[in-house]
């Protein structure tokens, strides 16, 4: 609840709105023992008193009624309306939408088909047509505002339940025995009840708003009452002469409906665990640069030479260390891997080369990519834009939700082509053609014209490898790119990428957590754990002799052909959070042979020029 | 796709069918008859019962509606007792104003709202995320009559900018510049609500489509940011916008009862207002399956975009 | 597919091409030409064909495209030469004689004569008449003492009725009695509504529907030709925007001005014309059950609501305070002697003392607009915040106007104490005849819906109804005046003066105590 209120107030907006509301809600509370004029007396000889007339702080109306006692009363009944209507929408809509997604079927059909029935019936000539039915009143305006929203509650919930209906934790009540009045309640509601309270939340503001709208149509409470749509309905004959009497009731309905809007949103951000993560935020086109130290001076290693690198997460007041002064490099024709777990940062650190990490909530702090000697950090975004996909591509991980799913793939690729090549149509179809021929795609002149969701695992990898390719670039950044692949296909993967880089001296960022794959495809191979590198050599030494104990716990890890895969998970313990990591060395907490001096102090990468290691206690000593 | 056409508009039939039965029950409950609607004060017992009779009201209901839904069927909408002429003259003579009116309101809310929404998830927590919520959030909080109201003071009372009211000029318009002159108004202030539904809605589908990896993808790829946010995160944010389209449709469809009462708008919406009042049941049967099949309809078009826009929605 | 090809630019572009299109490409505002008048009236007419229609808005137009046989004399209620130039009536008062105007022919060509009066008559009063069906009619019994029309010659057309009428002649001249072209009707049946002809200064020209109705002036007009060439007449329902119109130019000539907006037209460029008429705003009090039962309550709401109040600032003295059933309009009929009840809630109080009414809580039927009923809301409100101040304890219950009529008209017993009412006649028997005798019961097809019976004023009324002779008539009139008055079925609240507002290019506007819209003399610049 505290960390709610902390995010909510987190929010200005929300915050605003809430002080504005309960600021209005105490006051409808305290209003009848304020020393307030009577609200229905008149006094016709003093009508239209303009605000700030002595005794008539917001003046008077047409009947010479204090504006200032009619206002706050009638806020008072319009909030009780507003708020009652919403909850008697949001009761019946729901229980209606909850029942129909639940049961589904015909039940559903018939349902929904009533409420599609209401909801192309214009909801004003509806809500008309029921006040006109029951007769005048406040009471049956409510009724008619109420009946009206039902439908929206019903639809709104009906599409949650329908989702939810499906879930394992329902088949299991229902497996268990409970009753569908029970599962209903105790299962199914918990779960919509944020849906609703979100829903209702916006309703209020737009029951008042509709009150309102009745009142001009002539239907609402009984005179002498005031609730604020008939104070608006009332002024409206003298809205040219006197409009302060309008303004006035209108002021009050606008800041209601606002901080009750305002509210509402910062409740819905505040409920919805992604902002909390952070991950709500949108990202910027290029990655936040704000390196605070001295950018490292250009050294001639390799086509691509990363430096030092340090990416952080910035999330409220904690900073993810995710990439901690990472130094990588890779020639052309040459196959780097960089392995380790999940969130041990190689992938930050792969996507910070084209500045592609989410900002926010991700900055690069420190270092530098050197791009043959160009620091890309400092580049231009548009100078970075025409070397993204041109000199160095991505291959990402699960092309399912990295191809765009409402393009065609051949389309994708052509926009590929023609993002850095100005070439007619045809002629780009001609290379996308060209370029799935090239990924062993069968029938490409047909394929091209799949969407993603039509194309088989494998295929669709392909053709991010395809789209990787369309350019020529040097460099490759391929991030776990066989990862949700099955190992046939997965074989077949890495050595069309093996023969592509021997074909065209293409350097390869190979970014994985299998130590299997690295040893197929890689000449050399970084461990990272914990956003810094650990162990750094050739492929060949390193599955020889690992020197770090982290890497040959890595390597009791891989796979071996037919033998299914081996999660990580072999290792016990997780890897640490970096936003809070210990002095020392990350892994010593899991480490079988960590000593105290293990977690103390900065410990160095040390080594041969090919060969280093960040660990005391190496399995091997480097000569 | 033709047959999945077809078959949306089959399935409408038991929807309107439906909706006229509700209608014909809710008037059935409404107290007072057109007969004293037309006699106003002289509505002696006597006199009503004679004009009932004459305009055929001394039938049972469900007689009434049979009679109705059969003479529907084969186009005779029936006459109106308050208008005194065939239902579906007025309705065809009223229709084409609603229908530009909320057309106009409904392309300016779309337009507006989605761009306001994309260039605030754009610019998230920048000055023009802020300046766009804040007049969105203005949007819908003033009711659509207050603000016509308002409007028709300043721009045409005041500034005498532009028309109070009415679709065409009285004398020397009837071209399309000056129905233009008097759309602006009516059209805004219908779509002032709509477009901030829709704006803050394209700003979190935005928000959230922006975060997709193949976003990533299109930038990793080189694309023009431009075209990544008005391509790529567009489109896919459009396809959890366009239902909200299919709704805010019927909304301004409502709203336009206001706006046709302040603007004097010759449309459908106050026809079925004095309809109603007037007890002309007739009339707001007939008005009412023109406006629920134009809702019906556009939420068939709002389908069909849908599965046109997103190729894994099976048709 | 490719992706989409807007830019942001584009979209910006077009945005603004729409605007400057519409917003720019407009030249000043067209003022309304001369010579053609615009009127913005307050609802859509539900048709021109004057046997079919009931609402004073309506008429508005057809006294200007139709003429009666008679009409009302300028300035006055009482009955002159329309269509027919003279008049006979038998010594019994059963058999009219009409001699008809010479030359007069309708808009569509045809000669206006004794069988077109007769056509008339028979369309609206006979079920077997072949253009009966062009109905409904739903004022027809205005003239349901008429027994049958003959034709004599071609000008000259006989009447008789049922049994003497005072009323007859006063209702020939009413709307209800204007005279169509038998040959229109023929031709466009039930239609003949929306294609109307008369004789009248101007003819139909065209009805835009929803937006306008226009005549042009009638060049074969028998009398004087109209002052302009056509009169538009524009339904804007809502008053606000009606007054905004008339702000911006965009009508003449505004009726039913609401009070609120008055002083926006206190300017050189407007002028404001007003006439009292022959209206009644009262209050129904229901005489058979509750306090109001006894006469000194009744008297003691009388006394207790400040009619000045009303009358001078919820209506912005657009009203008179009344003083009895009869509007001071019908000139002759009116007791002058009568003083409203004065403002005196202390008197008031006293009343209710001795009555033992202290505290009565009393239900009032309030209405939210309707023909001829003003403010309602505001007037009801202020009522009852006066009934309160004496120790009533009043509630409301507001209806919409056909709701409410259908609440009001079978009677309040069981349901309400009071109710608001307002009726408009042109003449001084119809208000009277049908609220306040004995036999206008609802449940005997009257509208005496609170039930107020004494017996002298119904001989009085009965008497009135069958005198022919206009002196005896005034006698009985002014006698019920002072009876109604002290027993007080109801509360006498205002009669409205009738108002218009014209812009300074309109000239020769007067209107009249009957309510109607006479045109044909107006000049617009």
């Amino acid at each position: 609840m505290t960390t709610f209120l902390k995010l909510l107030f987190r929010n200005r907006l929300a915050a605003v709105g809430a002080v504005v509301l309960a600021a209005i809600l105490l006051l409808a509370l305290i209003t009848p023992i304020l020393p307030l004029a009577d609200p229905d007396v008149t006094a016709t000889a003093d009508r239209f008193q303009r605000p700030f007339s002595t005794g008539h702080l917001l003046g008077t109306d047409h009947l010479g009624r204090d504006l200032l006692s009619r206002l706050l009363w009638g806020t008072r009944l319009s909030l009780a309306v507003g708020i009652v209507a919403a909850l008697v929408a949001a009761t019946i809509g729901s229980g209606i939408g909850i029942v129909a997604g639940y049961f589904g079927g015909r039940t559903d059909n018939i349902i929904m088909r009533g409420v599609d029935m209401l909801m192309a019936f214009p909801y004003i000539l509806l809500a008309l047509a029921i006040v006109a039915a029951l007769g005048p009143g406040l009471m049956n305006a409510l009724i008619a505002v109420a009946a009206v929203n039902i439908p929206f509650f019903a639809r709104n919930i009906r599409g949650v339940t329908v989702g939810l209906a499906g879930r394992e934790f329902i088949d299991a009540a229902r497996l268990a025995g409970m009753g569908h009045t029970r599962i209903i309640l105790t299962e199914l509601l918990p779960n919509v009840l944020s849906t609703i309270v979100i829903a209702m939340s916006t309703t209020v503001g737009w029951m008042i708003l509709e009150t309102a709208g009745l009142s001009f149509l002539g239907l609402g409470s009984q005179p002498p009452q005031a609730d604020l749509g008939s104070m608006l309905g009332e002024a409206r004959s003298a809205l040219i002469t006197n409009p302060h009497t309008s303004v006035v009731p209108g002021i009050m309905i606008f800041l209601i409906v606002m901080s009750i809007n305002l509210l509402g949103d910062g409740v819905r951000d505040a409920l919805d665990p992604r902002l909390r993560s952070g991950a709500l935020t949108r990202p910027r086109a290029v990655t936040l640069v704000d390196r605070r130290g001295n950018v490292p001076h250009a050294d001639q290693k390799g086509l691509l030479n990363i430096q030092q690198l340090e990416t952080q997460f910035h999330v409220g007041p904690r900073v993810y260390r995710a990439v901690n002064k990472v130094s990588l490099h890779v020639n052309p024709g040459e196959a780097l891997g960089v392995i380790g777990e999940s969130g041990s940062g190689k992938s930050v650190t792969a996507l910070s080369v084209m500045g592609l990490v989410a900002s926010p909530p991700g900055v690069i702090t420190g270092g530098a990519v050197r791009y043959e000697g160009e620091d890309l950090l400092a580049a231009s975004y548009d100078s970075l834009r025409r070397k993204r996909g041109n000199n160095v591509a991505y291959i990402f991980q699960d092309p399912l939700s990295t191809l765009h799913p409402l393009y065609r793939v051949g389309d994708q690729l052509i926009e590929a082509i023609q993002a850095h090549h100005k070439v007619p149509d045809a002629e780009a179809k001609a290379r996308a053609i060209e370029l799935l021929k090239a990924v062993r795609i069968p029938n490409p002149e047909s394929r091209i014209r799949n969407f993603p969701h039509e194309m088989s695992g494998g295929m669709r990898q392909r053709v991010g490898i395809a789209m990787a390719l369309a350019n020529d670039p040097d460099v490759i950044i391929a991030d776990e790119p066989t990862t949700a692949l099955d190992v046939t296909v997965q074989a077949q993967i890495l050595s069309l990428l093996d023969d592509l880089r021997r074909e065209r001296g293409l350097a390869i960022i190979f970014i994985t957590h299998d130590f299997g794959v690295v040893a197929q495809l890689c000449d050399r191979v970084a461990v990272m754990y914990a956003g810094r590198i650990v162990e750094e050599g050739p492929t060949a030494t390193i599955l020889e002799h690992p020197a770090h104990p982290y890497t040959k716990r890595l390597m009791a890890c891989v796979p071996e052909l037919g033998g299914g895969k081996r999660e990580l998970a072999a290792i016990p313990g997780l890897p640490p959070v970096v936003s809070d990591l210990p002095p020392g060395c990350a892994f010593a907490p899991r480490c079988t042979k960590a000593t105290e001096a293990c977690q103390q102090g900065e410990i160095d990468l040390a080594g041969t020029a090919t060969h280093t290691v960040r660990c005391i206690h190496p399995e091997e000593e480097l000569a | 796709m033709g047959a999945y056409i077809l078959k949306r508009l089959i399935s409408a039939v038991p929807v309107l069918l439906g909706i006229t039965i509700i209608v014909f029950l809710i008037m059935a409950m409404i107290p007072g008859d057109p007969a004293t609607a037309i006699l106003g004060s002289y509505a002696t017992p006597e006199n009503v019962e004679k004009l009932n009779r004459d305009l055929g009201l001394d039938q049972p209901l469900i007689n009434r509606y049979f009679i109705w839904l059969g003479n529907m069927l084969t186009g005779d909408f029936g006459r109106s007792y308050s208008l005194n002429r065939p239902v579906l003259d007025e309705i065809l003579d009223r229709f084409n104003a609603t229908l530009i009116l909320a057309g106009v309101s409904f392309v300016m809310c779309s337009v507006l709202g989605i761009l306001a929404g994309v260039v605030s998830a754009t610019r998230q927590y920048g000055f023009a995320d802020k300046a766009i919520t804040f007049i969105v959030l203005i949007g819908i909080s003033v009711p659509s009559f207050f603000l016509g109201m308002m409007m028709i003071l300043l721009f045409a009372v005041n500034l005498r900018l532009l028309p109070v009211s009415g679709m065409y000029a009285i004398y020397g318009g009837g071209d399309l510049p000056d129905l233009a002159r008097h759309l602006i108004m009516p059209a805004t202030a219908l779509a002032v609500v709509a477009t901030g539904v829709i704006a803050r809605l394209s700003r979190s589908a935005m928000l959230e489509v922006l975060r997709q990896d193949y976003i990533r993808t299109a930038r990793a790829k080189g694309v023009d940011e431009r075209r990544v946010i008005m391509g790529h995160a567009l489109r896919a944010a459009m396809v959890s916008i366009i239902p909200v389209l299919g709704i805010q449709a019927g909304f301004v469809l409502s709203g336009s009862v206001y706006i046709e009462i302040v603007f004097q708008w010759p449309g459908v919406g106050r026809m079925l207002v004095d309809a109603i009042l007037k007890r002309d049941i007739i009339l707001v049967q007939g008005g009412v399956v023109f406006v629920a099949g134009a809702y019906v309809f556009f939420n068939i078009v709002v389908d069909v975009a849908q599965s046109l826009l997103d190729p894994r929605i099976k048709t | 597919m490719k992706p989409f090809e807007w830019t942001r630019r584009s979209l910006f572009a077009a945005v603004a091409g729409v605007a400057l299109a519409a917003g720019l490409g407009a030249p000043a505002l067209a003022q309304t030409p001369p010579g053609v008048l615009v009127v913005g009236q307050i609802a859509e007419p539900k048709s021109l064909d004057p046997a079919a229609v009931t609402a004073v808005n309506d008429f508005r137009i057809l006294v200007n495209l139709y003429e009666g046989l008679l009409r009302y004399q300028p300035g006055t209620l009482e009955v002159g030469p329309g269509l027919a130039e003279s008049w006979d009536v038998s010594e019994d008062g059963t058999v009219y004689t009409f001699h008809l105007r010479d030359g007069v022919m309708f808009h569509d060509g045809t000669p206006f004569n004794a069988e077109a009066v007769k056509f008339n008559f028979d369309r609206m009063l006979n079920e077997d008449h072949p253009y009966h069906n062009t109905g409904p009619f739903p004022l027809a019994f205005y003239f349901s003492s008429i027994a049958s029309t003959e034709v004599v010659d071609d000008l000259t057309v006989q009447i008789t009725l049922n049994a003497p009428y005072a009323p007859f002649l006063s209702n020939l001249a009413y709307p209800t009695g204007l005279m169509v072209s038998p040959s229109a009707v023929m031709e466009h049946g039930a239609d003949f509504g929306r294609n109307p002809a008369g004789t009248g200064p101007f003819k139909f020209a065209e009805w835009r529907s929803n937006e306008a109705v226009v005549i042009e002036k009638n060049p074969d007009y028998w009398g004087d030709p109209a002052g302009t060439d056509a009169v538009v007449f524009r339904p804007i329902t809502d008053a606000n925007t009606r007054v905004a119109e008339m702000l911006a130019g965009g009508i003449d000539l505004m009726v039913e001005v609401p009070p609120t907006a008055l002083s926006e037209f206190q300017g050189e460029s407007f002028s404001v014309v007003e006439q009292a008429g022959p209206h009644l705003w009262f209050l129904i009090l229901n005489a058979k059950e509750g306090p109001f039962a006894d006469k000194l309550v009744r008297q003691a709401a009388n006394y207790a609501i400040n009619k000045d109040a009303i009358v001078n600032d919820v209506l912005e003295g657009t009203a008179e305070v009344a003083a009895g059933p009869t509007p001071p309009a019908f000139t002759w009929a009116y007791d002058e002697s009568l003083a409203p009840y004065p403002y005196d809630p202390d008197k008031a109080r006293e009343l209710i003392a001795e009555a033992g009414a202290e505290g009565a809580e009393l239900t009032f039927y309030v209405t939210e607009g309707g023909s001829g009923m003003l403010d309602p809301i505001p007037m009801g409100t202020a009522i009852q915040a006066d009934l309160n101040a004496v120790g009533f304890d009043v509630k409301i219950e507001t209806y919409e106007w056909n709701t409410f009529l259908g609440e009001v008209n079978p009677g309040l017993e069981g349901k309400a104490d009071m109710a608001e009412m307002a009726w408009m006649t042109n003449d001084p028997d119809t208000l009277p005849f049908l609220a306040l005798r004995t036999a206008a019961w609802p449940d005997q097809g009257g509208f005496n819906s609170g039930y107020y019976s004494n017996p002298e004023v119904d001989a009085l009324l009965e008497a009135a109804q069958t005198a022919t002779d206009l002196d005896e008539r005034a006698a009985l009139y002014k006698e019920m005046q002072q009876i109604v008055h002290d027993d007080a079925p109801w509360v006498f609240v205002a009669n409205w003066k009738q108002n218009a507002v014209t812009s300074d290019k309109v000239e020769n506007l007067t209107l009249e105590p009957s309510f109607l819209l006479y045109l044909e003399d107006v000049v617009k610049n």
